[in-house]
């Protein structure tokens, strides 16, 4: 079990990474050959700025190449570990394996060929032998994923989802090549120049792209899912659900973007597309990030479709609701002993008897967390008041800290330093301890670096890590495993910290909206009340109050 | 009868897929496992008689990769013999003549989607 979580922890956060490092090859090449194209009226794309188009993508390719042998690698290592043998012929048998390996090989011939490409960017040969192997690399996919294993419309699915990874992929992709365009633009006139036209350019590529995700989307969400209560009451489903949010917003900053198009290109009036468009970009490239990782972490999850029907596997609608229903946090926590002895019956695999100190234990963890975040999170939104009868709110990630110190006592009771198991053994065996652990480091790192960002005594670059690690906390929720709890159970759990997870990578997005809109020093000194990166940071601490409201009402299942 | 639309829809999958042949030989594939249905609830187990259990999971499993113990009381584990079904996903585990009790079996089972499940069906041998 243990072993599985951290399997399916592994397989999610590099299942992630690996489509975010397809898409900037996928979505690389489809920059050159669209965006790029030279057009009779508007300024070319000079080589450093496809050197600069070509250094992505060689970067994708080596850092996919690199990823996808890991993940063999750490497959097969597992296999090992939990069977207590690896039959290596069976290994390698295995589609997976084979699909794997193609998708690695292709990757390193990418890799070298972007090499070549970028002592040659307008070679017109390399380029078509790049699209050539992207072609293989993209239909190896097919066998990676979850339509592989049905019994019925094998193929279609297969199809639909290597069409809709594609779309992702070109989506995403694009939105890199744009945040490298505009900070190459840092030293290049011709990418300044470029700008305006790229952005209109790939307006119309993003168009394309959303059309064919939702068209491929659509059928495949409706066989997955097939149901409400699949939809509602499934991991599955309420992925989903988490993903098509993330899609609506991403979608927002798109539209955004779209209209400072238009207006350039019909008036001529520069101003947004150059002021906010840039920052819009990088916003929506957090949420796309947020996105492929949901979209890993389906693919760990049985399709609704097969389970909904069954009510030992599914929730009901009632009771997911009930997971988010305010009431009284739990402010006393059981004894450390009680809980040691009930978990002799939790862990047993025959006799199981459910453990009250353990449910409450977590209720009891998750509640005073939720405290800590909501607290935080008033004292927050105390500190956007421009008054400097204020200013001692902007100390409000110091609860971060206070944070980090509860849950590294309080999060793995079995665990050292109050339980029996080390802390190299647990925190590497058990992907859940795993996570926390990160969880706890993070939340640590996060209050220091935010309180300097606040109170101004961070360098310009450190003030960014807020955002960056609020989205790898959103992350890790997203994919956040409770694999010795029953489907059901897991279920349940999940659909509080996927909601957690969505508003993490908000956050996240928001602030770093926040630290680009508003260039003084970050610490919202002299800005209007009402500006849009204020109204983005709001938003970004609305976000953490909503997780903080999340948690302080959270209720274990008993299982 | 299949219909028109679905057998366009296949055809083209499998002419695109078929450029895949290149890179990726298709064999049996399977997907993430999960048990929807077991004997066990239909045919409860009874004493002193070898059993054949029969899972029934969303998607293929593969034998040589996956491992099934019956467990049990204080949780001693014991290798089960495996072997497939003639149904898609359907899985035979050769239980031993079993005393009354309680029991569980625990499934190791590796998909095509490279996931790994583990799990736990618990159930009672009465006298």
């Amino acid at each position: 079990m243990y072993m599985q979580g951290l399997a399916n922890f592994i397989d999610d956060f590099l299942g992630g990474l690996i489509l975010i490092c397809y898409a900037l090859v996928v979505g690389s090449v489809l920059w050159r050959a669209v965006i790029l194209r030279r057009r009779a009226d508007h300024p070319v794309a000079d080589q450093a700025i496809l050197r600069s188009t070509i250094g992505i993508l060689r970067s994708g390719s080596i850092a996919l190449a690199a990823l996808q042998g890991t993940k063999l690698v750490i497959k097969g290592m597992v296999l090992w570990g939990v069977l207590g043998e690896l039959p290596m012929a069976d290994y390698i048998g295995t589609v997976q394996f084979q699909a794997g390996l193609a998708r690695f090989v292709l990757a390193l011939g990418i890799a070298w060929l972007s090499g070549r490409l970028l002592l040659e960017p307008e070679n017109r040969s390399l380029w078509i032998w790049l699209g050539a192997l992207c072609l293989p690399m993209v239909v190896a996919g097919a066998w990676l994923v979850h339509a592989v294993g049905r019994f019925e419309h094998r193929e279609p699915l297969m199809l639909l989802t290597i069409l809709h990874q594609f779309a992702a992929a070109v989506w995403f992709g694009g939105v890199a090549q744009l945040v490298a365009l505009w900070r190459l633009g840092n030293t290049e006139e011709s990418a300044r120049k470029f700008w305006p036209f790229a952005v209109v350019r790939f307006g119309i590529l993003g168009i394309g792209s959303v059309a064919l995700l939702l068209l491929t989307g659509l059928p495949l969400a409706i066989t997955y899912v097939d149901s409400w209560s699949g939809l509602f009451g499934t991991g599955y489903g309420s992925l989903l659900i988490t993903k098509v949010l993330l899609l609506v917003i991403a979608l927002g900053f798109a539209f955004m973007n779209h209209l400072a198009g238009r207006r350039w290109r019909i008036s001529g009036e520069s101003g947004d597309i150059k002021r906010k468009v840039p920052y819009f970009i990088e916003a929506e490239a957090f949420i796309l990030v947020g996105i492929l990782f949901v979209a890993a972490t389906l693919s760990s999850q049985p399709p609704s479709e097969d389970i909904a029907g069954n009510p030992e596997l599914t929730a009901t609608i009632p009771e997911v609701v009930e997971m988010f229903t305010p009431r009284i946090p739990r402010i006393t926590s059981p004894s450390h002993e009680d809980l040691i002895a009930g978990e002799a019956g939790r862990v047993a695999v025959v006799k199981k008897i459910p453990s009250v100190a353990a449910k409450e234990w977590s209720d009891y963890n998750h509640n005073i967390s939720g405290m800590f975040l909501t607290v935080m999170g008033i004292i927050a939104m105390l500190s956007y008041v421009q008054s400097p009868g204020f200013r001692w709110a902007n100390y409000w990630p110091l609860g971060f800290v206070g944070l980090s110190i509860f849950l590294f006592f309080r999060s793995d009771a079995e665990t050292w330093p109050l339980g029996p198991i080390g802390f190299w053994e647990s925190t590497f065996k058990n992907g859940e301890v795993f996570q926390h652990r990160i969880a706890t480091t993070l939340a640590m790192v996060l209050g220091i670096l935010e309180v300097r960002a606040r109170t101004g005594i961070s360098s310009q670059r450190m003030k960014y890590m807020f955002p960056i690690l609020c989205a790898f906390g959103g992350i890790l929720l997203l994919t956040h495993a409770h694999a010795e709890f029953e489907l059901k159970t897991e279920y349940l759990i999940q659909s509080t910290h996927v909601t957690m997870g969505l508003l993490a990578v908000m956050m996240a997005a928001g602030r770093w909206l926040e630290l680009r809109l508003e260039p003084v020093d970050g610490t919202l000194q002299n800005t209007a009340f009402l500006s849009t990166g204020r109204i983005a940071g709001l938003l970004a601490i609305l976000s953490m109050f909503l997780i903080g409201n999340i948690m302080m009402y959270y209720l274990e299942p008993l299982v | 009868m299949k219909r028109p639309l679905h057998m366009v829809l296949h055809s083209t999958a499998v002419a695109v897929l078929t450029t895949g042949l290149m890179v990726v030989p298709v064999q049996s594939a399977f997907g993430h496992a999960v048990v929807t249905e077991s004997s066990l609830s239909k045919e409860p187990v009874k004493a002193s008689h070898a059993t054949k259990v029969v899972l029934f999971f969303n998607s293929n499993v593969e034998l040589s990769l996956s491992k099934v113990f019956w467990v049990s009381e204080g949780d001693v584990y014991h290798p089960a013999d495996i072997a497939r079904g003639k149904k898609p996903g359907e899985l035979h585990i050769k239980l031993p003549p079993l005393e009354s009790g309680d029991y569980a079996i625990k499934y190791k089972v590796f998909a095509a989607d490279g996931h790994l499940t583990e799990s736990t069906i618990r159930f009672h041998v009465a006298p």
